[in-house]
């Protein structure tokens, strides 16, 4: 009520009342006071008109009853003339009374009804509620803004991982059509823009169990904000950003977001593995790939040749870039006038490399020469398009290796149905890198080591992992050797034993066997040792990136944690762990050596 | 001049002096204390509470508490005035209506702390 006259009182003081309690308050006082008004004058009418009672003696309520009959008419329950019949005049009050009351009543009832059904009410009302749930998440917690198909798939990622999410999301249909209620973890969700602080406080980004924010709404420019918003808020907290375009991708770098993922750019990378190291992808495939997802265990083939790349968008263009790096030959077919013309501006001498044609019609693909090309990669960002250049060309060349882009998830199936050899969809690798990034960072060094080795080392790699995996799809994780995660392991340091990787990658049930996982990455200090070697010896501190069976970790961590185990596979004697069991065995030990020295 | 700051202290100083004056006189004497100005006092002090509902300046929460303690104890020694002669039907005995006026006394003083924080509020809005 004097908040009008001091704006600034009105906006410190906010924060500390609750939202809900206090729009319910200012709405109700108006009803409540009427209310109070009708009842104080009825009671009044009722005291002042004087009546008879049974005997016929002159009588007037008292407030008592006077209040009594209020409450029952005006609540329209109506006991009849109590305590005694009313007289005509005390009856004609009475019929103002009632209608009075109730149309108070009404009036107060309407403002509540009206406040429950208020947008604005039901948006306070979601972020309280949306508040208390992210305040009892007391464990360590992402938040993910954005829960588009990309934002779907990371939230499931880490939920199967047993991380708590907390997710903001604007548009409520997306709500919807991911359901949330499936997941393994309960997340909270808010419907909000993201961009806007005060949600991403709500949300809880300043709370010091906020792990890190991970920006993957559909707009480049919301994921900016967002990511600026993060790192000022919480500097410590990890932040990833998808985005699309380039230049807000080199904006995004410079306050030092953690990482950017650009789907087209990761693509052009996997895509330029495939062209020059087959193996390479097929080792990326299996250890990013998602934990149900089917693998294969043939590297794609692909045969050197010319390739058209269908549309030359920013997917196009990222490609293109690749194909120049390995010199191999292109024809682009580009539907877009313009485009054309800043091709032919920026690329001079390769102008006669564009062809201008959608590339959804036998004429175009043959004015490209497709018979003759060894692959087609249809880029679009239309789907329909996709699927028909893709069909158009399988039914000209059959042999021609398809590279399809996705957009949308709903169209799985029939990109299925196409046979295409390669199915590039952005949420799928966007979601792929931020599971690595988050869950497991050793294995995004490990790939950008490896994307700089040769052939003949992916084979050897693809050997010796096929060796322990078989079929199956392979799990990767991390062994910190720290007090905290290896504590075993830590002891036997301090008493001046050696562990080597191979004491760690024994069975500790039957130490005879080998346990089915291989160590692909030691990180000491900083340095990084790849595929280190068996009889390398562990030091506290290590982080070691395994890559195996799942049945295999949790074995793992038993030498990890358990005295008994590690001393087991290392065979050494088992020290006794409880008092009783310690006392008795130093007393056996002593009558021992007191025999030996009679 | 803003009406309803008017209205806001109106309310709030007649529940003060209407529960000052049902409260002045002698303690045990019915006489002194009439049941038609302690239901005035009530209503009065009802609608200076609900006045206060929402009020989001500093000092609003402690305005809206002394009026919940007034009201709390206005309406007990209603609610003992009622026992007295309606259910007990004992009539309104000397320690009865010491009860009921020292009641009300916790009230006026509960109202006067109120009031004194409306100055206190007001001569900060004029620095």
């Amino acid at each position: 009520m004097m908040s009008n006259e001091e704006p600034d009182r009105h906006e410190t003081s906010e924060e500390a009342i609750n939202p809900v309690v206090s729009m319910i308050m200012l709405r109700m006082r108006t009803p409540l006071i009427i209310l109070i008004t009708v009842y104080a004058i009825t009671i009044i009418g009722l005291l002042l008109i004087s009546g008879v009672d049974d005997q016929g003696n002159p009588w007037r309520m008292s407030i008592f009853h006077a209040l009594y009959y209020v409450s029952f008419t005006a609540t329209t329950i109506g006991f009849g003339e109590i305590p005694y019949a009313l007289n005509d005049a005390q009856r004609l009050w009475v019929l103002c009374t009632i209608y009075m009351t109730v149309i108070a009543w009404l009036f107060a009832i309407g403002n509540i009804l009206a406040l429950v059904q208020n947008p604005i009410f039901k948006k306070a009302l979601n972020e309280n509620r949306f508040k208390n749930q992210v305040g009892k998440i007391h464990e360590p917690f992402y938040l993910v803004c954005g829960l588009g198909e990309t934002g779907y798939e990371v939230v499931k990622a880490l939920t199967s991982e047993h991380y708590r999410v907390v997710v903001i999301e604007k548009d409520p249909e997306s709500l919807l059509d991911a359901n949330l209620h499936d997941l393994q973890e309960f997340v909270p969700c808010l419907i909000a823009d993201a961009s806007v602080p005060r949600y991403l406080k709500l949300a809880g980004i300043t709370k010091d169990n906020c792990n890190g924010v991970i920006a993957t709404t559909a707009s480049d420019e919301t994921n900016l904000k967002i990511a600026i918003s993060s790192k000022l808020l919480h500097p410590e907290g990890k932040v990833v950003c998808r985005s699309d375009i380039h230049s807000y991708e080199e904006n995004m770098r410079s306050f030092n977001t953690d990482h950017v993922v650009n789907p087209f750019q990761t693509f052009a990378d996997i895509f330029s593995m495939l062209l020059h190291t087959p193996s390479l992808h097929l080792i990326f495939d299996w250890l990013t790939g998602a934990p149900e997802s089917q693998i294969t265990d043939e590297p794609l083939k692909l045969n050197y040749g010319r390739w058209i790349l269908c549309s030359y968008g920013r997917f196009g263009h990222v490609l293109y870039q690749k194909f120049l790096e390995h010199d191999i030959d292109t024809t682009i077919l580009e539907p877009d006038e313009t485009v054309y013309e800043s091709f032919k501006r920026d690329y001079i001498d390769q102008a006669d490399k564009m062809i201008i044609g959608t590339g959804i019609d036998e004429r175009s693909l043959k004015k490209a020469d497709i018979e003759n090309a060894v692959g087609i990669i249809a880029g679009g960002n239309d789907d329909s398009n996709n699927l028909s250049t893709i069909m158009t060309a399988r039914q000209i060349n059959p042999d021609i290796f398809v590279v399809a882009r996705q957009n949308l998830r709903h169209n799985s199936e029939l990109f299925h149905k196409t046979k295409a050899d390669l199915v590039m969809q952005p949420r799928e690798i966007t979601a792929r890198m931020i599971r690595v990034l988050f869950l497991n960072p050793l294995l995004n060094e490990y790939l950008t080591i490896a994307k700089k080795q040769d052939e003949e080392w992916s084979n050897i790699v693809i050997s010796r992992l096929s060796a322990v995996i078989g079929e199956c799809k392979p799990h990767t994780w991390t062994a910190e050797i720290n007090e905290k995660e290896a504590p075993a392991v830590i002891n036997s340091i301090t008493l001046g034993r050696t562990i080597s990787l191979n004491h760690l990658t024994q069975d500790p049930i039957s130490k005879d066997h080998k346990l089915k996982c291989v160590a692909l990455l030691l990180e000491r200090n900083g340095d990084y040792q790849i595929m280190p070697d068996d009889t390398t010896p562990i030091q506290s501190g290590d982080h070691i990136l395994f890559c195996g069976m799942l049945e295999a970790m949790n074995s793992m961590h038993w030498t990890l944690k358990v005295m008994s185990s590690l001393n087991y596979v290392m065979s050494f004697e088992n020290e006794p762990e409880s008092y009783l069991w310690r006392k008795l065995k130093q007393a056996y030990k002593g009558k021992e050596r007191r025999e030996k020295l009679r | 001049m803003n009406s309803e700051k008017v209205l806001f202290s109106f309310f709030m100083i007649l529940a003060l002096t209407l529960n000052f004056g049902f409260f002045i006189g002698e303690m045990d004497d019915p006489q002194h204390h009439n049941v038609y100005e302690l239901f005035a006092v009530i209503v009065v002090n009802l609608i200076a509470t609900i006045l206060k509902f929402g009020d989001r300046s500093r000092l609003g929460p402690m305005l809206l508490a002394t009026s919940l303690v007034a009201l709390v104890q206005l309406i007990s020694a209603a609610i003992v005035w009622t026992f007295a002669v309606h259910v007990h039907e004992t009539g309104l005995t000397p320690s009865t209506m010491v009860t009921i006026v020292s009641l009300s006394g916790g009230a006026v003083l509960a109202n006067i702390i109120s009031v004194m924080l409306l100055m206190i509020e007001t001569t900060m809005l004029r620095r």
